[in-house]
């Protein structure tokens, strides 16, 4: 008995799909953050889309990469059927990924400051120790005016960013091993550097889920992934940095005289 | 289309300026030109273009067995273990030896080897091409670092036990290689040299052929002890002629 592979008989799916992400981005209008009475738009449409896709579907590649065998760790599936399966659950997640990825990529081509936003500053290091400090409560101070990403969060971006850049790179090369002759020597490399950003992956992604869904101090925040929004006392008390330059922004709107809060206004 | 200027200004966006395009207009271009380039191909492919014929190389080599010859001691399992892996494993071996306790001698002992089939269902069904026949020697052997674990080859071998096997140490199907890859073997491997089974087999139950048996249940199993005293033994079922 035998099974059809997805990456065998639909390896198209997976280049189509960056394409997808990037052209989905191209006719995405995206919202700036902006104060709305009481509550504050932290995350509009394209970003929950961006999170959500990516962030799902980096948890299906790792459970199903991860039964398939990683590194010196075994495969946790039988022969035959469960790993067919677990391929083609990794199949689709991949799909997924590459859409979620390359849509957050080209969005972020559009919109240069949103990268910036996700940059550590000279401050990341000290910031992210008291950040951490105070979550888990052997710290005690207030933080400063944080801007609309922690510093503890810049530092995991790149971590993350280093491990789907690698992720995606070597992982086209195992697809395109389904279609074309690619050079053993450089499979050699390409699966372990694969094996090597999962677990970089994994310890970006345990930590991630825990302190910002898990730890009830992260659920205003967590929600806001889900709605768009944030409090106007949340954003005051934790992002009071950010919320200094919505403020800013709608000063200038109004000076400008725009009106901010009926007209969103658009990313790039 | 001429790039004269790609700005990401939101004033940039649908500015119609002649000759310029904004950095939204090439953002939304690359993602439609990819995915009509990658839904066009698929489409020309599926209409022009003929289906890929499967063909590889007859092996050069051929091992055959005579089980009736063969003791069941196993020599052969682990020096296929020891020179493929540098350890002696029953469960790395390539070539299998099994015993039914029930079974009658000269019956009791099969020898279960690669046939190195004239069409190789198991390179047929690998997805990478990391099972494939080696373009030198056309001995059908396995790419480790192409190998993503999927065990088609395993499930596809027409033969049980399946002559593809599955390392559950190294993770990644192996085969019989007629030893062209016996890295721990200070011998040339391989159809023009030596193979570790038939070397250690002291039934001299493992022989081979450069001449393509024929592909029958038999096919690959020979009468080895013609000319030994085995044929004033008069087993039942022993073989009456060479079987090749």
């Amino acid at each position: 008995m035998s099974a059809k592979l997805l990456f065998d008989s639909a390896t198209w799916v997976v280049w189509l799909a960056p394409f997808a992400g990037i052209l989905a981005a191209g006719v995405t209008r995206r919202q700036d953050p902006r104060i709305e009475g009481d509550r504050v738009l932290r995350h509009d449409a394209a970003a929950r889309v961006e999170h959500w896709t990516h962030g799902i579907a980096t948890a299906v590649l790792l459970i199903s990469g991860i039964s398939l065998g990683v590194l010196f760790f075994p495969a946790l599936l039988g022969a035959g059927v469960p790993i067919w399966t677990a391929m083609n659950v990794h199949f689709v997640a991949v799909v997924v990924f590459l859409f979620g990825t390359f849509y957050y990529g080209a969005n972020t081509m559009l919109a240069l400051k949103r990268l910036k936003e996700h940059l550590p500053t000279g401050d990341a290091v000290e910031y992210t120790k008291r950040h951490y400090g105070l979550l888990l409560g052997f710290k005690k101070f207030t933080m400063p005016p944080e801007r609309k990403y922690f510093e503890s969060e810049k530092m995991a971006f790149i971590m993350a960013a280093a491990a789907t850049v690698t992720i995606i790179a070597t992982g086209m090369l195992k697809v395109a091993a389904h279609s074309m002759g690619v050079p053993g020597g450089l499979m050699a490399i390409v699966t372990p550097a694969h094996d090597i950003a999962t677990l970089v992956m994994v310890a970006f992604i345990l930590p991630h889920i825990f302190f910002a869904a898990i730890l009830p101090s992260s659920w205003p925040i967590f929600r806001s992934m889900f709605t768009g929004h944030v409090s106007l006392d949340y954003a005051k008390h934790e992002h009071a940095g950010w919320l200094a330059e919505l403020e800013q922004a709608d000063d200038q709107d109004q000076a400008d005289g725009e009106t901010p809060t009926s007209a969103p206004k658009r990313a790039a | 289309m001429t790039a004269k200027k790609a700005t990401g200004t939101p004033g940039s966006y649908g500015s119609g300026e002649r000759g310029t395009f904004s950095r939204r207009e090439f953002i939304t271009g690359l993602g439609g030109l990819g995915a009509g380039a990658i839904l066009g191909g698929l489409f020309i492919k599926s209409i022009f273009l003929p289906d890929q014929v499967f063909a590889v190389p007859a092996s050069g080599g051929y091992l055959l067995v005579d089980t009736k010859k063969c003791s069941g001691c196993t020599s052969c399992m682990l020096a296929c273990s020891l020179t493929h892996h540098g350890e002696s494993n029953h469960s790395l071996s390539r070539i299998q030896i099994t015993q039914d306790s029930f079974g009658k001698f000269p019956d009791d002992i099969t020898i279960s080897q690669c046939r190195q089939c004239p069409y190789p269902a198991c390179v047929a069904a690998c997805p990478t091409g990391a099972m494939h026949a080696d373009a030198k020697t056309g001995v059908r052997t396995v790419d480790v670092s192409k190998c993503i674990g999927c065990e088609r080859c395993v499930n596809a071998c027409p033969f049980t036990p399946s002559r593809a096997l599955w390392n559950f140490e190294e993770k990644h199907a192996q085969k019989c290689d007629l030893c062209e890859g016996a890295k721990y073997w200070n011998e040339v491997g391989g159809p023009e040299g030596k193979r570790a089974c038939e070397e250690v087999c002291s039934m001299h139950a493992i022989s081979f052929t450069k001449v393509l048996p024929d592909q029958s249940a038999t096919g690959y199993e020979i009468d080895l002890r013609a000319g030994t005293p085995w044929d004033s033994y008069g087993f039942a079922g022993a073989f009456k002629a060479n079987g090749r």
